[in-house]
């Protein structure tokens, strides 16, 4: 081996110019990309075409896609089929750090910075500019470089400060230089603006006008139509793991675009309409309040209400049920079914007959795995029937059995891995695993979240039948339709409070879209 | 059954069929046939001339078998993803402050009730002040580990406690039933049967399991997660105990020493029965069955004329490798590996040819 010559850099890691000036404009493709995760599948058969100079985003509703198809192109995930073709060359085995040698940046829906390190740092990191002696750093080259590449992103903070210290909308601004030192210039953006503010968003879109009038080839993700039609040259829908359709911003109306997002099977259903004025109340909710998350919440349902909470991400929604199930402390009283349930807690929530069904199904729902029948006993395992103190392992398939049945899960066989199973099926198991527990109160976090149409439909019909059978349910959903279809009543949470409410025939999407956005009356 | 309405995958009949862990245990059930075939075949003296000698077989188990108790009582916490090092060191504390109770004039088997009950609270504190604090198995029963033993070691003074009563000794240690089975053996079936049913038929195994799988989801289905694992920390110090006893009694005297030296076989002999190290999956008859492997490897070996250091790298090798096998048979890695190496060569990697992959 030859030591005799040493670089102080290896060819290609430079820095690049902080303008991306020396950028070759080219397009990014992706052909026929399939992927699973654990049998639920996220991709079939998906292709989009970036071009240089053009924003192009992908909208589509939760689960149907659009962040795991940036993560393929990015490297992020390794597609199970499919090609990625970058200026007409096939990018094969693609990582993180390939993806970056090639120019392709993925700017995550949270920045992933070093909190400890300064924003120069993070801006470096990867390739720090090396010094003479080995193994040192020319920490007064980074930091006179590091202005003009603050610069150019619109970033106006002291190089020397800790990325904790950042705010979100800042560390997103020091990913977008961290993409230009790394000179990529195939730019995605997962979700950025989901949680900034106005001023922030109109900063990095300013940033993102920049780069295309550069012939940068930027990708986009948002939940937010008026967002979309404002930024992109081009949009892409996704649903239930397809591409449906591509249209031009200025050809296409909101409603189509909702439609083509939605989907026809899930338009077509009806509202129900009915009169719950002489139920009893079952669960009512009093000024709870925990720290940071959410303050003074206060609500009731009735017997047989299916009752929404509206919100974005990050308004506290969350919390707020966990917070009532008892899987996170607060401070207010609680009252089930005319009982005031105190000392809360998961267990003592499912014997009073309060039942949550997580948001996060992978690592708050299921035991990848353990076998669909465990999965589904799970949360009864206490009044499972037993001889003395032994568990009766027949009598348990028969319960186990009938609850899948109920919920119609599809599944080779009782025993096997709950992961092997697509995530609909998950999803079904789930919902079979909470009816065992018999509630009189259920609250279901996002219930249809990365499940199929089919799953959909059942999951809907589900929550129909045992509101109909008098149960109380709590549906939070980031789904405005989902909520428009299902709920006889909504509350909008924003900031971590209730700030408005409706019921009946005054559920509209136009009218959940403003609520959620903190607009009291329209 | 009802629900197998749609099939996902064609049905797979044999070995295939089965699931994970029984196969690992069919597994070791087979290893251990080959390990006795081998030294049956090999070593004449192995068998010890027959059934009733004290160097037979079964009469080796005197070495191991307060190893194969410790290792299912550990099996519990680790089952639910933490780990308990202070068993060893509980041994050897319990054994000394059953002896130096009886030399102080107590009943002998009160001093070993009194002492197993005793090392239960200590195991119960110890599972308090993990959950409570929310702190690191690994670290807490760390430091239980070096106060057992010191403690031991203090109480104890400079000579061990040792002319324990006969009845005692042969009752928990070298005695036999019958002139046949050894007593040790009887009461290390009884724990292996009880272990089994706590942990695969009680409501308390269950959760223990699913604790051990995921213990953010078994909070969400309402488990109640720390006291369920305090609960196994409190058997596990009450099985290492128990075997504390019959070292004790095995040897006439109470040792401190001896302990720690058995924590990592005990350890070994649960990770090689299947029990994954991170908590959930597992049997308990695979340890069990694993714990009767290591033990008679060891003196198997040394009976082939095998030195005492190419024993422990022939242990080191089995552990290693059965746990290689196992864990890339699970994971179907043994296709993953070699598409990886493919890719890595650069000879057409599997991923780029355009599939038709399409759903309606």
């Amino acid at each position: 081996m030859s030591i005799a010559v040493r670089r102080h850099q290896p060819a290609g890691v430079r820095p690049g110019p902080p303008d991306g000036s020396d950028y070759v404009p080219s397009s990014y493709e992706a052909r026929q990309i399939a992927k699973s995760f654990a049998g639920a599948r996220a991709l079939t058969g998906a292709s989009v075409r970036f071009e240089p100079g053009t924003i192009h985003t992908l909208v589509g509703e939760n689960g149907a896609g659009k962040s795991t198809m940036l993560k393929v192109m990015a490297g992020v995930h390794r597609p199970d089929a499919g090609e990625l073709i970058l200026g007409g060359e096939q990018l094969r085995s693609l990582t993180p750090r390939t993806a970056q040698q090639h120019g392709i940046y993925l700017v995550p829906q949270e920045p992933t910075l070093m909190a400890t390190l300064s924003a120069v740092e993070n801006l470096f990191v990867g390739i720090l500019p090396r010094a003479r002696l080995p193994f040192s750093v020319d920490w007064r080259a980074m930091t006179q470089t590091a202005g003009s590449y603050f610069e150019q992103v619109g970033l106006d903070v002291d190089p020397r400060q800790p990325a904790s210290t950042l705010s979100i909308a800042q560390q997103q601004l020091l990913e977008c230089a961290r993409a230009l030192v790394h000179r990529c210039n195939v730019i995605f953006f997962d979700e950025p603006t989901s949680s900034l503010t106005a001023h922030e968003t109109e900063v990095l879109f300013d940033l993102m006008r920049r780069l295309r009038g550069r012939s940068f080839t930027l990708g986009f993700i948002s939940h937010r139509l008026d967002e979309v039609f404002e930024i992109s040259d081009r949009i892409t829908v996704l649903r239930d793991a397809q591409i449906v359709a591509e249209f031009l911003p200025d050809k296409v109306t909101r409603e189509e675009l909702v439609t083509a997002m939605v989907g026809k099977e899930i338009a077509k259903r009806e509202r129900r309409h009915r009169d719950l004025s002489g139920a009893e109340t079952a669960l009512e909710v009093d000024g709870l309040s925990a720290s940071r998350a959410f303050s003074e919440i206060s609500f009731s349902v009735r017997r047989g209400e299916v009752l929404g909470l509206a919100g974005l991400v990050g308004s506290g929604r969350t919390e707020i049920a966990e917070s009532i199930f008892g899987v996170r402390p607060a401070t207010g009283g609680v009252v089930l079914e005319g009982r005031p349930f105190r000392r809360r807690s998961p267990a003592s929530a499912i014997a009073a007959g309060l039942i949550y069904l997580p948001e996060d199904r992978g690592h708050h729902g299921v035991f990848a795995n353990v076998e669909l029948e465990r999965n589904i006993t799970a949360a009864t395992v206490g009044v499972l029937p037993r001889f003395g103190p032994l568990l009766r392992p027949a009598a348990e398939k028969e319960i186990a059995a009938k609850a899948a049945e109920r919920t119609r899960v599809r599944a080779a066989s009782l025993q096997i891995p709950i992961k092997s199973l697509s995530g609909g099926n998950q999803q079904r198991a789930m919902f079979s695993r909470w009816l065992l527990a018999e509630p009189k109160v259920a609250i279901f976090d996002e219930p249809t979240r990365g499940v199929d149409v089919g799953a959909k439909a059942d999951i809907y019909s589900i929550i129909d039948s045992i509101s109909d059978s008098g149960i109380a349910i709590v549906i939070i959903s980031s789904e405005l339709e989902e909520l428009v279809l299902l709920c006889d009543r909504v509350i909008a949470i924003y900031e971590g409070r209730v700030v408005s409410e409706v019921a009946g025939d005054e559920i509209t999407l136009e009218r959940l879209g403003s609520m959620i956005v903190g607009e009291v009356a329209k | 059954m009802s629900v197998a309405t749609q099939p996902a995958k064609p049905t797979r009949r044999g070995w295939r069929a089965l699931d994970t862990n029984t196969r690992w245990l069919l597994s070791l059930v087979g290893i251990l046939v080959a390990e006795l075939l081998y030294f049956n075949l090999g070593v004449s003296t192995f068998w010890g001339g027959g059934w009733g000698n004290p160097n037979s077989l079964l009469g080796y188990g005197e070495y191991f078998l307060f190893t194969s108790m410790m290792a299912l009582g550990v099996m519990f916490v680790i089952f639910a993803g933490d780990i308990d090092l202070s068993v060893g060191a509980m041994s050897g504390f319990a054994g000394v402050m059953m002896a130096e109770f009886h030399l102080g004039g107590m009943n002998i088997w009160l001093a070993v009730v009194l002492s197993v009950v005793l090392c239960a609270v200590i195991g119960l504190i110890q599972g308090l002040i993990i959950t409570f604090f929310k702190l690191e198995s690994l670290l807490v029963t760390l430091a239980g580990w070096f106060i057992l033993q010191s403690a031991a070691v203090a109480w104890e003074g400079p000579v061990p406690p040792y002319n324990l009563p006969s009845g005692f000794e042969s009752a928990l240690g070298t005695g036999t039933i019958g002139g046949t089975i050894p007593s040790q053996l009887i009461v290390f079936a009884v724990l292996a049967v009880l272990a089994t049913l706590i942990v695969h038929r009680s409501r308390f195994g269950r959760q223990l399991v699913l604790i051990g799988h995921n213990r953010d989801a078994a909070a969400y289905a309402g488990v109640r997660v720390s006291l369920t694992r305090i609960r196994a920390f409190v058997l596990s110090a009450t099985f290492a105990a128990i075997a504390g006893m019959c070292v004790a009694a095995t040897y006439g005297t109470a040792r401190d020493d001896l302990g720690p030296t058995l924590l990592l076989p005990a350890i070994t002999a649960v990770v090689l029965g299947g029990v994954d190290i991170f908590g959930g999956a597992g049997l308990v008859p695979g340890v069990i069955v694993a714990s009767f492997i290591l033990g008679w490897l060891t003196p198997g070996l040394l009976q082939d004329g095998v030195s005492d250091t190419w024993t422990s790298i022939a242990i080191g090798i089995l552990l290693l490798g059965s746990l290689t096998a196992k864990g890339m048979s699970d994971r179907g890695q043994g296709t993953l590996l070699r598409e990886r190496l493919r890719a890595r060569l650069g000879t057409g990697p599997p991923t780029s040819p355009p599939t038709s992959v399409d759903s309606a």
